[in-house]
């Protein structure tokens, strides 16, 4: 390797995958390095929940895609965070084989996936890391059962909640395979505060992790709900034993009651199941309330669906005078800890006020890009946002709408804003900088 | 007296004591003992469940689907008569937490004491927004860490869960009871504070809703006793225990934390509004925006009202540095209920939209002093100066219009004064006639939405008879129809005509713009106040078309303005998630 080798120009695709990330930057070399090749490439996730234009995703022609704009070797693969929208591509067989010949060298994940950690109750993590660990490991397994427990027809509001769990499934081949990726090469469990070592597989490149920061170092990272699974264990029993058919507007199941029967109110009277209760005011209230709990299990599945998305990586990379910033799904709960540091530490502030590209938290979601991250840029027209999403996963209305109109409206004021919702399958959007000078991104034009 | 005309029952007691929890299963006697309270409730037939003419408490779970015994409260007494007998006196800490029949009289009874608050110091009945006269209690709705009031279902949910391997109640907390009836109240005299408008009218409701929590709670005598701390021998404690600072300490310590951070409503923001200080621009602050967050500057001015007013009641009672801990927690619990009054009262002299936290203080000040003319104690000095520290002043005169300090006299003729106190179609005849003396324009389209009578009794005993009307004006136009109509206005003023349409706005973006006022009538029918928000007050309606647009406050037609009809119970509950807190969301 070439002591001291700088890249002299960075090229980002985003490639379309409907709801859903994937990313590659790609820094040249003026002189090769040692291996011989003037290029290190980094795949950022490589996942989706809904392909583009309600066609079929195909993963492998993406995976041949990603092959080609790497010139055949992958050097480095992050996952910043399980969701299916950043990994479930590396699940696909066809694309998981491709990816293998790529050989990725180096596979970084965010401290929450260590499988070391998971498997010890003790380790370097104190109490409230490891709780929350314990938390993430139910809330899968609870959206689990609860994805089976709903019909896969289901529509409406319990369609949605099914969907919100299956989202969140543990995506188990797309992880094994990361492992074994991990294992044959190398491999990385982060958070905020750690260097990369995409420093050391990308000469020139520093690679700053701003989060997730372990519950240790910031509490607040992933709310009570979530971290405690006893805020919603009652329903696990519920869901395990099988959804009352109530709370699917159907028949009652009279199996159902016996293994329900932990669930009770210490009660010193008699309970009467919803559909035995004579007609009158009583009945009209629980007739109205039998959807009640699809909305409280909705409540529930967001807010894990929320903590997921807090373990994500934001990554800082500086290479030259560019500063990329991909901060994957993370939520405010996670910026916060890089927030608050930025009235105490002026380069901190500095090295994000000069950010060149910014990729969308959250496919353009409302609690994803912080305003105050937004006030930090002052409308500076230089920055490029690439927001990779999709139109109505999320419902229509302005209040669940992702992207949301007034991030998409601030971003097209103050950014230079790139979105996935035009292309066609297959396509990309490219942008690319010299990363000397003070000239920014540019897109590069379709060849 | 002749028989038959009054029964046994008539001339019973109006109230009767019923034990509660006096704030939540964590909040402890020296003893370790949960802390209960006896609480008076107006007396009244009660059928099982406990259901009353204004509650229904139905012990329904939602999550298992099943419906548990209507709680009986009632037996037959000596003389054959069907009476309340408080059969939780003396209660265990395990029957607390565990006897639904109680879980059933302790949410009926913080309900039916928080509806009577509002009752008698508005001095009328109260209807609730959908229609019904009776409100579902549900004290076991499901097992989720939330509880709400969902008009849809004329219900007011509270859930279940586990915590520290304990089950957590949710309607054994008497400030999350507390808050969620006074929204269902509030809903049902002000429905539209629940419609898109400026950032104080979505503030509001939770911070009326915490209001009346926090002072409802601090007028239990056994919790404020407790914030005072352990009396010696002799029952006094040392006078510091009644200083400002101390009281601002301890005031807090009872609002216990057993909901953790699951519950967010009422804790959180009354923990934090204890000891808010926000930055002096805080209007200017998007994170300020955040209607919990802002609604907590509201509390905050209440809360320091509440410890001015306590800190002078107690004063007399000092004697060498030392004071009586009951008188002390007597007084403290009067303070409360002294402004838990004031503020309510006020909601009658609220505008029925755009609703401002100016409005909230010149309404408090207005209402107490027809009340009470005379401020012997500065009550209102006090309230005003706590209101003004956090930067909430009276709105410009002009908003609020002394009708008999007009020169010139309404039009009465062909108005009936006995109808003027129900009857919306006269007050509207009343309006229409004097559309120029109350400087409003007709061609608008305009509605009375409801007139109240209210008879209130003053301190000094002397009765306060009013009638109180509400109407609204309504203008649908185009976004780029507005910009026109707003110009036109600015520059017939002399004004720079600087209202520009939001980014977000379409030139044919459909907007609706709302005005209204709300008329104050005497006894003899004779217009008193006028509360006005002019539907021509263009600066406002640009600020709020602003403030709509940049938050994303669009229906499913993409217009703005218009009401979302969404369904309000949901509304609520997701209102107490953690994510809608953080102020940099968009």
């Amino acid at each position: 390797m070439a002591a001291g080798a700088k890249p002299e120009h960075v090229t980002v695709r985003m490639y379309q995958v409907g709801f859903g990330d994937c990313f590659l930057a790609s820094f040249t070399y003026a002189r090769p390095l040692a291996d011989g090749r003037r290029e290190r490439h980094v795949l950022i996730d490589f996942g989706s929940t809904h392909a583009p234009h309600h066609q079929k995703l195909d993963w492998a022609a993406i995976a041949r895609r990603v092959a080609d704009d790497c010139g055949g070797k992958l050097d480095v693969v992050v996952v910043t965070h399980r969701h299916k929208d950043h990994l479930s591509g590396f699940a696909n067989d066809e694309a998981a084989a491709i990816v293998d010949e790529l050989a990725p060298g180096l596979i970084v994940r965010p401290w929450t996936e260590d499988p070391e950690l998971a498997a010890t109750a003790t380790g370097p993590l104190g109490a409230g890391s490891r709780q929350l660990l314990a938390g993430l490991a139910k809330g899968q397994e609870f959206a689990n059962d609860l994805a089976r427990a709903f019909d896969a027809r289901a529509r409406g509001l319990p369609g949605h909640v099914r969907q919100l769990a299956e989202d969140q499934l543990k995506n188990a081949e797309a992880v094994e395979r990361l492992q074994r990726w991990a294992a044959d090469h190398d491999g990385e469990y982060l958070h905020a505060g750690m260097r990369s070592k995409i420093e050391q597989v990308v000469p020139g490149v520093s690679a700053e992790v701003l989060g997730p920061p372990t519950v240790d170092q910031f509490p607040d990272v992933v709310n009570a709900r979530a971290r405690d699974p006893e805020y919603w264990m009652l329903y696990q029993g519920l869901v395990t034993s099988g959804l009352p058919a109530t709370m699917l507007g159907g028949g009652h199941d009279e199996d159902d009651e016996e293994e329900n029967e932990w669930l009770a109110l210490p009660a010193t009277h008699d309970r009467v199941p919803a559909l035995d209760i004579p007609p009158g005011p009583a009945r009209w209230l629980a007739e109205r309330l039998q959807g009640q709990q699809v909305h409280s299990l909705q409540r529930i599945v967001r807010s894990l669906d929320d903590a997921l998305n807090n373990t994500s990586l934001i990554l800082l990379l500086t290479v030259g005078n560019r500063r990329l910033l991909f901060p994957g799904d993370a939520q405010i709960e996670n910026w916060r800890f890089t927030l608050d540091r930025i009235p105490k530490d002026r380069k901190l502030k500095n090295r994000l006020q000069s950010v060149d590209l910014y990729k969308v938290g959250h496919h353009g979601s409302r609690n994803a890009s912080p305003r105050s991250l937004l006030k930090l840029w002052g409308g500076d027209k230089r920055l490029v946002s690439l927001m990779s999403t999709s139109p109505g996963v999320h419902g229509k209305s302005e209040e669940t709408a992702v992207p949301r109109a007034t991030l998409v409206a601030a971003l097209e004021e103050g950014t230079r804003l790139f979105s996935t919702e035009d292309l066609g399958p297959i396509e990309a959007v490219t942008v690319e900088a010299d990363t000397a000078g003070k000239e920014g991104f540019v897109p590069t034009p379709p060849s | 007296m002749r028989r038959g005309v009054l029964s046994k029952a008539d001339l019973g007691p109006q109230t009767v004591e019923m034990t509660v929890v006096a704030q939540d299963p964590t909040v402890r006697t020296a003893a370790g003992r949960i802390l209960t309270a006896r609480v008076r409730v107006p007396a009244q037939r009660l059928e099982p469940g406990p259901t009353s003419a204004r509650f229904r408490t139905v012990d329904y779970d939602a999550t298992i689907g099943e419906l548990g015994d209507a709680a009986v409260l009632t037996e037959v007494d000596d003389h054959g008569q069907v009476v309340y007998r408080d059969a939780y006196r003396r209660i265990s800490d395990r029957q607390i937490l565990e006897d639904p029949v109680f879980h059933a009289q302790n949410v009926f009874a913080i309900a039916a004491r928080t509806l009577a608050a509002f009752e008698s110091a508005l001095g009328r009945r109260l209807p609730w927004s959908f229609g019904g006269h009776q409100l579902y209690l549900v004290p076991h709705a499901f097992a989720e860490a939330n509880a709400y009031y969902s008009d849809d279902d004329r219900a007011l949910l509270f859930g279940y869960f586990d915590a520290r391997g304990e089950r957590v109640f949710t309607c054994l907390s008497h400030d999350v009871v507390a808050h969620e009836t006074a929204h269902a109240v509030l809903d049902g005299l002000r429905h539209r504070f629940l419609e898109p408008s400026l950032p104080d009218q979505a503030a509001f409701h939770e911070a009326m809703a915490d209001i009346v929590a926090l002072l409802s709670v601090f007028s239990v005598k056994e919790v404020v006793n407790l914030t005072l701390g352990e009396p010696d021998g002799a029952g006094r404690i040392d006078a510091a225990a009644v200083s400002p600072g101390a009281i601002r300490r301890s005031l807090p310590l009872v609002l216990a934390e057993q909901m953790g951070g699951a519950l967010l409503q009422t804790r959180g923001g009354l923990r934090r509004s204890a000891g808010l200080r926000p930055p002096a621009d805080w209007r200017k602050l998007p994170e300020w925006e955040e209607p919990h967050r802002r609604g907590e500057v509201l509390v905050a001015a209440v809360l320091d009202t509440l410890v001015a007013l306590w800190v002078d009641r107690v004063k007399p009672l000092i004697r060498n540095g030392e004071l009586d801990r009951d008188r002390a927690g007597e007084e403290g619990a009067k303070s409360a209920s002294h402004l838990l009054g004031m503020t309510i009262r006020a909601i009658d002299y609220l505008p029925p939209v755009d609703f401002a936290f100016g409005d909230f203080l010149e309404a408090i000040l207005r209402a107490d002093a027809e009340l009470a003319p005379d401020d012997p104690h500065g009550y209102r000095v006090a309230l005003r100066k706590s209101f003004e520290r956090l930067g909430i002043h009276r709105p410009p005169p002009d908003r609020v219009v002394d009708l008999a300090t007009v020169p010139t006299a309404p039009r009465y003729h062909g108005l009936n004064f006995a109808a003027m106190r129900t009857d919306v179609d006269e007050v509207f005849r009343f309006i229409w006639e004097n559309a120029d003396w109350l400087e409003l324009d007709p061609r608008y389209y305009t509605r009375v939405e409801s007139v109240r009578p209210a008879v209130r009794v003053g301190p000094d005993g002397l009765v306060a008879n009013e009638a109180v009307a509400d109407y609204i004006q309504l203008l649908e136009v185009t976004a780029d129809e507005f910009v026109g109509l707003a110009s036109q206005w600015a520059k017939a003023r002399g004004e720079d005509a600087r209202i520009e349409r939001h980014a977000l706005l379409k030139p044919d973006t459909r907007v609706q713009l709302v005005g209204g006022g709300t008329l104050v009538f005497d006894q003899f029918g004779r217009a008193k106040y006028h509360i006005r928000k002019p539907l021509e007050d263009w600066r406002r309606q640009a600020r709020r078309l602003d403030y709509l647009a940049r938050t994303g406050m669009f229906d499913s037609a993409r217009r703005v303005g218009f009401s979302t009809r969404a369904a309000r119970g949901q509304r609520f509950a997701a209102l107490h998630l953690p994510a809608a807190r953080s102020g940099e969301e968009w």
